[in-house]
């Protein structure tokens, strides 16, 4: 019996080392969105849609814009996917979007919502990222204390040269291996441990300066 | 290895990316350097504390947008067929259609009245000669006749009118175009009352003249 065109769908492999072309995985779910079939629009969103969210939420200044930037990414997933030309993964390509999207956001927020004066807690204005993230198996001490220490470096992550910051998230938040991060950010594989030593160094530098107790948080 | 070598690798000691001969010769260094020895401690509680941070839960309604997109994505692909100039095509009809919806009954409407009204003025306009029938009244002392002098038009037709001193017509002839034949009927036309204002005053005012005026009838 032949194979269907539309198999059967598959998990996420986020952890996958790095990749270069397209895998089978990719090459299945590219081949449903081309045709319009509805199931591979479904995966797409169940595979990307948190680990996208995710790092346009760290890399935007305003991380309750993040709904809306993740939107522009799918979109522009779904318009480009027909001109994608599989020279690097979907995992790369897509991520590829996200962070510009996240850069664009970056820059439109810092043209025109910088000197606004937030009115309650509306647009424009800072949400604590601590909000969006939750541990419900922890005791409430713990949680507490370990809501303290993520502040810190949440708050310390927002205040490191953007460049840096996304080499950072990418490699040690979204743990993707540094030749992936090379492709997404287009820049050769020295430049990205040039970048990912300089975040992790300006990320120390402000945990040391603003917190000498963070010593004794991470111990 | 000197300290500065230590700089320049501690990024890939960290994320386990030395060689095996490297990594010894690093870490021998480490044994007798404090100093650099507390830096890599640093990265990798930095590195571990950003592994740490929870993952930003995506807001429920995201998945609803993102799925609202892909159908409407999935659509437009369906309906153009992937291409890329009936996707441009169906977006500027959509804006124009749009755009032009309120104003498309008024300018129907206006469109439609214009046609009409030029429609029945274009049946009068015309620079050719047509045949058409006339009938010519005339007016007599006591009644009025119609159909006294039915007239074809085919050019120009040139009527004369003979005057008496009284300015009442006593005689009249009907030449149509360049033909020579008379049409007439004196006896007929005694005592009729016919009003031209082209009439010379001198026949306005009574004074005898007997002369021919031509009056032409241009279809």
């Amino acid at each position: 019996m032949a194979q269907p065109f539309w198999g059967k769908t598959g998990s996420l492999s986020i952890l996958a080392g790095a990749q270069t072309g397209v895998s089978e995985e990719d090459a299945r779910i590219l081949r449903g969105l081309r045709a319009g079939i509805e199931e591979a629009y479904e995966e797409l969103i169940e595979r990307y849609e948190h680990p996208v969210y995710s790092i346009v939420f760290r890399l935007i200044a305003n991380p309750s814009d993040a709904s809306d930037v993740v939107q522009d990414v799918f979109l522009k997933v779904f318009r480009g996917v027909q001109s994608f030309r599989q020279q690097s993964s979907l995992r790369t390509w897509i991520y590829r979007i996200a962070v510009n999207e996240a850069h664009n956001h970056r820059r439109w927020f810092a043209r025109h919502c910088r000197r606004e004066v937030p009115i309650g807690n509306e647009h424009c204005e800072h949400t604590d990222p601590l909000d969006f993230a939750t541990d419900p198996g922890r005791s409430p001490f713990d949680q507490a204390l370990d809501s303290e220490n993520r502040l810190m470096i949440e708050q310390a992550l927002t205040r490191i040269n953007p460049v840096f910051r996304t080499a950072v998230v990418l490699r040690d938040i979204q743990n993707l291996s540094y030749e992936e991060i090379a492709e997404i950010l287009q820049v050769s594989l020295g430049t990205v441990k040039s970048r990912i030593l300089r975040g992790r160094e300006a990320l120390r530098r402000e945990l040391t300066q603003r917190d000498a107790g963070f010593a004794e948080a991470m111990a | 290895m000197t300290c500065w070598s230590v700089k320049r690798r501690k990024t890939d000691y960290v994320d386990g990316r030395l060689r095996p001969g490297e990594r010894s010769r690093l870490e021998a260094h480490l044994q007798n350097c404090d100093s650099c020895d507390l830096e890599i401690n640093e990265m990798r509680s930095v590195r571990s504390s950003l592994r740490n941070l929870l993952k930003p839960d995506a807001p429920a309604a995201l998945r609803t947008r993102l799925r609202v997109i892909a159908s409407y994505e999935r659509h437009v692909l369906l309906e153009t067929n992937g291409s890329r100039v009936r996707r441009v095509w169906n977006n500027w009809k959509f804006r124009i259609n749009q755009m032009m919806r309120p104003l498309t009954i008024p300018a129907t409407g206006g469109l439609l009245s214009s046609l009409l009204l030029f429609g029945a003025l274009a049946l009068t306009i015309s620079t050719t000669t047509r045949a058409v029938q006339y009938e010519v009244p005339v007016y007599y002392e006591n009644h009025i006749d119609p159909n006294l002098v039915p007239l074809e038009l085919r050019s120009s037709v040139f009527l004369t009118l003979s005057l008496d001193g009284s300015g009442r017509i006593t005689d009249y002839a009907v030449q149509q175009g360049e033909s020579k034949s008379f049409v007439g009927d004196p006896a007929r036309l005694q005592g009729n009352n016919i009003s031209l204002p082209e009439f010379p005053e001198r026949s306005r005012s009574g004074d005898i003249s007997i002369s021919f005026i031509p009056v032409v009838y241009r279809p």
